[in-house]
């Protein structure tokens, strides 16, 4: 499968233990956080390496493609 | 009127309480941040940590954040062969659960321990903020800094000689500075853990290696206090299809301990990651300096990162009264002596055991990288491990 040029992620906050560990490996710059400790949600990432969906301990990340 | 600080530190754990605690000891003025509401929660982490990385940076083990004192270890293997490493048995002048003797080590409660590192911060002369967010930092032409923080609702800026990311795993700070701080996904644990009801133990920290249970990492069984235990584990992603999660379920249901777990109950949920990785190569930036996970200041072995928060924040502290005390502008050529300071005090050993680490984990053959694992686990916790210190 080709991999996205940008998506936005989903978190199921319901699942998600505030663990930190999709920030940890994110290549982003600064500022690719949301206000409980996880990637982003409310801007697209256009690195979309998606190391983040896999490191994640209850795999509660998810993506939309924005653009493929 | 904007406030003026020797020190800012960005993280209230286990390593921003130290250095913050150490450089008022050394006649700083320190200003601690963090944004939590409640220090250690959620919890990430396991809690266990040594005697000696508690009295060696002037911590003494208090009740209020004891869950229970270990004595020693208990490694397994895929199969469940074990290598008992008790200090009751071992050196039992020393240690055991008589007045006059020693525990090995304690499992702590992360949020009454960071609470506790916190108050003697403050009690040393801190001054602490919490629900106070790190924003960015910007280097002054008077070769200070300004750092930008919110504080409930309010945005402010507050003026320091030297700024300390203490901000963990997730550490921001650094990324500030420019500095390259992600971990590699092999190289991050993915961990998850259940504290229990109705599973016994004996004042051993239980290590289960195999690939079998927890590939690329290990999983765990602790004593936590008041009859309760804790099991968790940790895997890395690039090894298994599978999620941490799938792992802890598989572990309880089919291992060896499957009668052991039989009627478990769960009381809490915990997890996150494990830097199973190498210290950061460069530690420190104009006017800033990074301390404990946000340095990657973690075991590469055990992944434990307590006592080496603890000490590097010792080092941080005693370094920051120091090179403040010299009047030496704050640049990064002139930082670098933190971290050199640093690697002869810790990180040396640090980048020997991430070698050993690395050994291990690029072994194809699962036999033998089991192995090598469950060997190198029980040299590692024995009487005459040279990294006993770490
Ligand atoms: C599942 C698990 C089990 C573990 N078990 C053990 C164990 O048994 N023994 C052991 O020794 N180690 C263990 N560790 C490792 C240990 O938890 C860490 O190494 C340790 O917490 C590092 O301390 P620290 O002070 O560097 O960072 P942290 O404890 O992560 O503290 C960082 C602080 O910074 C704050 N912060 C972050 N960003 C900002 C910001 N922008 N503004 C303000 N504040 C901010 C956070 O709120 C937090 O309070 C475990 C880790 C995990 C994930
Ligand atoms: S890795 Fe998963 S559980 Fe951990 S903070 Fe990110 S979304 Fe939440």
């Amino acid at each position: 499968m080709r991999k996205p040029k940008s998506v936005s992620f989903q978190i199921g906050w319901n699942a998600c233990i505030n663990c930190g560990a999709c920030v940890a490996v994110c290549p982003h710059d600064a500022g690719f956080i949301s206000p409980f400790d996880t990637i982003a949600v409310d801007q697209p990432c256009d690195i979309a390496c998606l190391l983040c969906e896999d490191i994640c301990p209850v795999t509660t990340i998810t993506h939309t493609v924005v653009e493929a | 009127m904007q406030e003026n600080y020797d020190v800012v530190i960005i993280g209230s754990g286990p390593a921003g309480t130290t250095t913050a605690r150490i450089a008022a000891q050394n006649n700083l003025k320190v200003l601690l941040v963090d944004k939590k509401q409640e220090l250690g929660s959620p919890i990430q982490c396991s809690g266990a940590i040594s005697h000696h990385g508690l009295v060696s940076v002037g911590v003494s083990p208090e009740a209020e954040f004891i869950h229970e004192a270990i004595y020693g270890f208990d490694i397994l293997n895929e199969k469940g062969d074990s290598k008992k490493i008790d200090y009751r048995q071992l050196k039992p002048d020393t240690y055991g659960a008589a007045a006059d003797k020693n525990p090995l080590g304690y499992v702590v409660d992360r949020r009454r321990f960071d609470r506790y590192l916190m108050t003697q911060a403050e009690r040393a002369g801190v001054e602490v903020w919490l629900k106070t967010e790190g924003l960015n930092y910007e280097v002054t032409s008077d070769g200070n800094c300004e750092v930008q923080l919110r504080r409930f609702n309010q945005e402010l800026t507050v003026k320091t000689k030297v700024l300390v990311g203490a901000d963990g795993l997730q550490s921001q700070v650094g990324k500030w500075a420019g500095l390259t701080t992600h971990i590699k996904l092999a190289e991050l644990a993915s961990c998850l853990q259940f504290i229990v009801d109705q599973v016994e133990t004996n004042g051993l920290l239980e290590i289960i290696t195999g690939h079998e249970w927890a590939p690329g990492g290990y999983a765990w069984i602790f004593p936590k206090g008041n009859g309760y235990a804790e099991i968790g584990l940790g895997v890395a992603r690039t090894m298994t299809e599978q999620n941490a999660q799938w792992h802890l379920d598989h572990f309880m249901k089919n291992s060896f301990f499957k009668e052991r777990f039989k009627n478990s109950k769960i009381l809490e949920i915990q997890g996150g990651g494990v830097p199973l990785a190498a210290p950061l190569k460069t530690q420190y930036a104009d006017n800033l300096i990074l301390v404990g996970d946000a340095a990657r200041h973690v075991n590469p072995i055990t992944g434990g990162g307590l006592h080496t928060a603890l000490s590097g924040g010792w080092i941080a502290g005693n370094f920051l009264g120091d090179f403040l005390a010299s009047k030496v502008p704050a640049t990064a050529e002139n930082l670098k002596r933190y971290q050199d300071e640093w690697l002869v005090a810790l990180g040396n050993k640090m980048w020997k055991l991430y070698g050993i680490k690395s050994q291990i984990f690029k072994t194809k053959d699962i036999t033998k990288r089991d192995q090598m694992l469950y060997q190198t686990m029980s040299d590692y916790f024995s009487p005459d491990s040279e990294f006993k210190k770490i």
